[in-house]
């Protein structure tokens, strides 16, 4: 009896298994073509497109750049600088102090002689207190505001500038990243080139800087990071925008934005109610409301994607710092999933509720737990003795040669497209990472996948029950907001 | 609800096959009697075997051969005999003879009393090791006959296990699936950079070839003798054979293109004569013509750059095409190059008109008002409503004053989108005559036409916009708004403001009015 019951489930196990292996090969096929047919169509219309016009044009819209900086007094002032030579007509920048213990707030004072302002301060999303509003009476910092707040994470101060933005575009930036001079320009055309639908947001490729080369705020020299894991997410980072989210920008199912470098319409982040800053995953879960608030409201949209080198940032080499890194990633996508847990499979939210949340569940969120389990099946098969060399070894060799595949796709798009690695001492190192990645990096991400879910079951990131159950409805936010946000 | 169905239903399972156990065990009679007839029923019992003794009589002696039969002390004991139906049949024969015997049960070749044997067979059952046969089988037909009529079936239907086996089929299926697709994206992709190397080589090469003559041309020959410069010469420079080259024609146009953009003057003019002499004109002109919206593309671009008039009547049926970019590249070609623009083309557009449009046409649109007479009015009959903001944004930005009359014929009756725009034209031209408009607006029920009003109330606002603007800021509660109102009346009167507000205890008032009188928030 038992005996049945044990072979019934690892039979069914085993066709699960096999379903999930044969459903990341077409996935992951088909995200090749997608991504390969959008960036040829991107590059065509690149040929006529005329970047020139937008910097002086009146109809151009404006751009808000909210930078929240933490403990940045070693380079606020550079970091600062860069952003506001910018070439773009209209944009003003907002850099954010959020509660610094060091002397950020002091060095931007000094530097830029910052006077606090009587400016009103409308908390029309909820944020932890302002302490001031500075501005320069030099005219050379005109487009400089700098606010100085008590300390709320990073949703929070990006809610707060918000709040103080002037302008229609919103350009949610790290600090430290680097951003291409023709950034602005490049990522408003999405917004600009509008006709049916409205688009909502538009994301943007982050390259590593680790390594290279930087004058005037871009990136000049590449090179390969040193170490393997900083080797590692280039692949990774290639993977993720040139293959990943160009695909899903073909078929408008973007569900992530990178939080270090995204262009928002204002009017539509102030009608769902900003950030939450009670998730680790903010970034991912703002875009996923606002397509919601779309779907909701009836209002055809899209989310763009710009392949466009035009932001750099440095990515963590070490062990320790890029386990933090992927473990809160892993807890944003698992809370923004759950609070959003209305989309799943629901045909109401069209492709985001029929593909896109069903995929990042799958595929995303539930990846190392599958993998861990695989594992453990293979296992029980070889103790029991029921064990299929053959199944084993054509899977395990499938699944190699898949990763192979995608990953040197990812390499060869970036070389046709951009070309930026142009040594070939780095590109063998990167093809040598891309053979042995799966087995000496792999591993390590699954672990760290697993201690996120972990993390995550033991209420890590101070999430209240009542938060878990999920929005009804995107604009819920605004009404949990009272009730989750410290005093 | 799932989990609970689940857990009765392993549950019953569980009790019914418990119950299927019992049942079998009853079906064991208690007493030797019935017992031993049991045991003949089932004919073989695994390890179980019957002996017969026979005590020494006259009777007796004839058996010692049959069975193998030992002579014992007291008698004569058989071999153990394992298949039950010859031990019934041999006690049948002991029967009809009249012979004495005693039964002993062998279990593991022990013999073993009545209860012992019983309990042997019990576990058995229970064990489901064997099962128990309840009546006698008794073939009612030939076998042989009966199976001559039954269609042959392999016990195994696929003897190759390959095919039998579902999942390797699946897995196998799997791989030649990933291996052809894989292969062929592989082979496509390297095709693709093949080409793409040997296309960026031919490009260097062709422009290295091109520079040379093409720098004599224009610094050497005056434009005269650019246009009567024959086939044979022109060779010279451009060889036949390298200008039957696409690549090297496309170098070739490139170039031409990038050396006018830069150029000025008399240049320009060379290189527009060398364009038509080397028939490049009508490679462009050809590519109108195109299925690819790529190639369209660039034929516009080519047209437009190149001042090909002749080609405008192909550009204008682009100018509503569906695709995006022929469209803009169209009507850009159509503005620039068109002698008198009466932007009726522009009207009758279907297709909604996007800020990227918007923005190319009017640096065209600004390049060519001092040089055409453009007939704006026409865009304001669009039944398309973007052309028609886009008109009203024409007027704001060419700062066509003359224009305000028309636009003050037709404010009242529009949507509220172009109510603001021309509100904004209101504001950007100073139009003061039409501040009854703009009062208009401040009465009016929609929030944001309101503070559009207000905004241009500030610049040409009166004193009845002042009261207006007083009585809507006592009644506004959204604080946003309410900081826009009250900007705009202390632009368009200080000291109302002033006197309004100087004895006011209202919080949100005075951190507005503070916000406002901030001179580093000026345009904050």
């Amino acid at each position: 009896m038992y005996n049945f019951l044990f072979f019934f489930i690892l039979e069914i196990f085993g066709w699960i298994f096999l379903a999930l292996s044969f459903s990341v090969i077409v996935i992951y096929l088909i995200l090749m073509v997608l991504s390969a047919l959008e960036m040829r169509d991107y590059l065509r219309k690149n040929r006529f497109a005329d970047y020139g016009d937008i910097i002086t044009s009146p109809i151009a819209p404006g751009v808000s750049i909210l930078a929240p900086a933490y403990n940045e007094g070693a380079n606020i002032v550079q970091n600062a600088q860069s952003l506001l030579s910018l070439h773009y007509g209209k944009f003003e920048v907002i850099l954010i102090n959020d509660g610094s213990k060091d002397d950020t707030l002091e060095k931007l004072i000094q530097f830029f002689e910052l006077e606090k302002t009587n400016y009103n301060y409308i908390p029309e999303i909820e944020t932890k207190l302002v302490r001031g509003i500075y501005r320069s009476r030099n005219m050379s910092y005109r487009r400089l505001t700098v606010i100085d707040k008590e300390n709320g994470g990073k949703a929070d101060a990006l809610n707060t500038g918000i709040n103080v933005a002037n302008l229609e575009i919103l350009a949610c930036i790290d600090v430290d990243c680097i951003l291409s001079s023709e950034s602005i320009s490049r990522m408003v055309r999405p917004f600009m080139e509008e006709t049916n639908r409205k688009v909502i947001a538009v994301g943007g490729v982050i390259g590593i800087a680790n390594n290279c080369d930087v004058q005037d705020g871009t990136v000049t020299t590449y090179r390969v990071p040193e170490s393997e894991l900083g080797r590692f997410q280039v692949i990774e980072y290639f993977r993720a925008f040139l293959m990943g989210r160009m695909a899903w920008s073909r078929v408008n199912g973007l569900m992530l934005i990178s939080g270090a470098f995204g262009f928002f319409r204002k009017d539509l982040v102030r009608a769902v109610g900003g950030y939450f800053p009670k998730t680790v995953g903010e970034d991912m879960e703002l875009i996923v409301r606002m397509r919601r608030y779309m779907e909701e409201q009836k209002i055809p949209y899209r989310v763009g994607f710009v392949p466009d080198p035009l932001c750099w940032t440095e990515v963590p080499e070490s062990d320790e710092i890029l386990s933090r890194q992927r473990n809160r990633w892993i807890r944003g996508t698992i809370e923004t999933l759950q609070l959003h847990q209305a989309l799943k499979l629901n045909p109401k939210y069209g492709l985001m509720g029929m593909i896109s949340y069903p995929f990042w569940s799958v595929f995303e969120k539930s990846a190392p737990i599958l993998e861990t389990l695989g594992v453990l099946y293979t296992l029980i098969l070889l103790m029991i003795g029921d064990f299929s060399a053959v199944y084993f070894f054509s899977l395990l060799v499938m699944m190699y040669l898949l990763s192979l595949l995608v990953s040197s796709f990812s390499v060869l798009y970036e070389q046709i497209s951009f070309n930026n690695y142009k040594d070939k001492k780095d590109l063998r190192r990167l093809i040598w990472m891309i053979i042995t990645e799966p087995f000496m990096i792999h591993p390590k991400i699954v672990l760290w996948g697993l201690q996120g879910h972990y993390d995550f079951i033991k209420g890590k990131g101070g999430w209240g029950s009542m938060i878990r159950t999920g929005f009804k409805k995107a604009e819920d936010k605004k009404n949990l907001s009272p009730q989750t946000s410290t005093p | 609800m799932r989990r609970s169905l689940l857990q009765s239903f392993f549950v019953s399972f569980f009790l019914l096959q418990f119950s299927i156990v019992n049942a079998q065990e009853d079906l064991i009679p208690a007493d030797s009697a019935s017992f031993h007839s049991f045991l003949f029923l089932q004919e073989e019992i695994p390890n179980l075997s019957f002996r017969y003794f026979l005590p020494d009589t006259e009777d007796t002696a004839s058996f010692s051969k049959q069975l193998g039969w030992s002579q014992t002390d007291s008698g004569l004991v058989s071999l153990p005999i394992t298949d039950l139906a010859i031990a019934k049949v041999v006690e049948q024969n002991f029967i009809e003879m009249r012979v004495g015997y005693e039964v002993q049960y062998l279990v593991f070749s022990e013999v073993l009393s009545f209860g012992a044997t019983r309990e042997y067979v019990a576990n058995l059952v229970n064990s489901s090791e064997f099962l128990v046969r309840t009546e006698e089988v008794t073939p009612s037909e030939d076998i042989v006959s009966l199976a001559s009529y039954a269609h042959y079936t392999p016990l195994e239907k696929f003897k190759l296990r390959f095919i039998s086996d579902f999942k390797l089929l699946i897995v196998t299926i799997i791989i030649v699936f990933f291996f052809v697709v894989a292969l062929s994206m592989i082979a496509f992709m390297l095709v693709m950079k093949a080409r793409k190397n040997r296309k960026e080589h031919l490009l260097k090469e062709y422009d290295r070839l091109i520079v040379d003559p093409l720098t004599s041309l224009l610094f050497e020959k005056e434009l005269q003798e650019i246009f009567d410069l024959d086939q044979v010469s022109l060779n010279d420079y451009f060889p036949a054979s390298m200008i039957s080259k696409p690549i090297f024609r496309e170098v070739l146009i490139e170039r031409i293109i990038g050396l006018n953009k830069k150029m000025k003057g008399d240049f320009k003019e060379k290189l527009k004569a060398l364009y038509r002499k080397l028939a490049l004109d009508k490679q462009s002109i050809k590519s109108l013509t195109s299925r690819k919206w790529a190639q369209v593309a660039m034929g516009l671009v080519q047209i437009n750059e190149m001042d090909l008039v002749e080609a405008l009547p192909k550009v204008k049926a682009h100018t509503n095409s569906s695709n995006f970019h022929i469209r803009s590249l169209a009507v850009a070609t159509v503005l620039n190059l068109s002698e008198k623009v009466d932007l009726a083309f522009l009207r009758d557009q279907t297709y909604p008109l996007s800020l990227w449009q918007q923005m190319n046409y009017l640096r065209i649109i600004r390049f060519v008002s001092h040089q055409k007479k453009l007939n704006l009015e026409t865009l304001f009959q669009s039944s398309n409503p973007s052309i028609r903001i886009f008109g009203y944004r024409l007027v704001k930005t060419l700062g066509r004053v003359d224009l305000i009359e028309i636009l003050s014929t037709l404010a009242e009756n529009v949507s509220i989108v172009e109510k603001i725009e021309i509100l904004e034209i209101y504001g950007a031209l100073g139009a003061h005559m039409e501040v009854g408009f703009v009062n208009q607006c401040l009465s009016s029920e929609n929030p944001t036409l309101i503070l559009a009003a207000a905004k241009t109330a500030a610049v040409i606002g009166n004193t009845e916009s002042i009261e207006l603007l007083i009585e809507l800021i006592l009644l506004e509660t959204n604080p946003r708004n309410k900081q826009v109102l009250m900007k705009s009346l202390h632009d368009l009167d200080s000291q109302r403001f002033e006197q309004l507000f100087v004895l006011d205890e209202d919080l949100e008032m005075t951190q507005i009015k503070n916000h406002i009188l901030d001179p580093l928030l000026q345009h904050v």
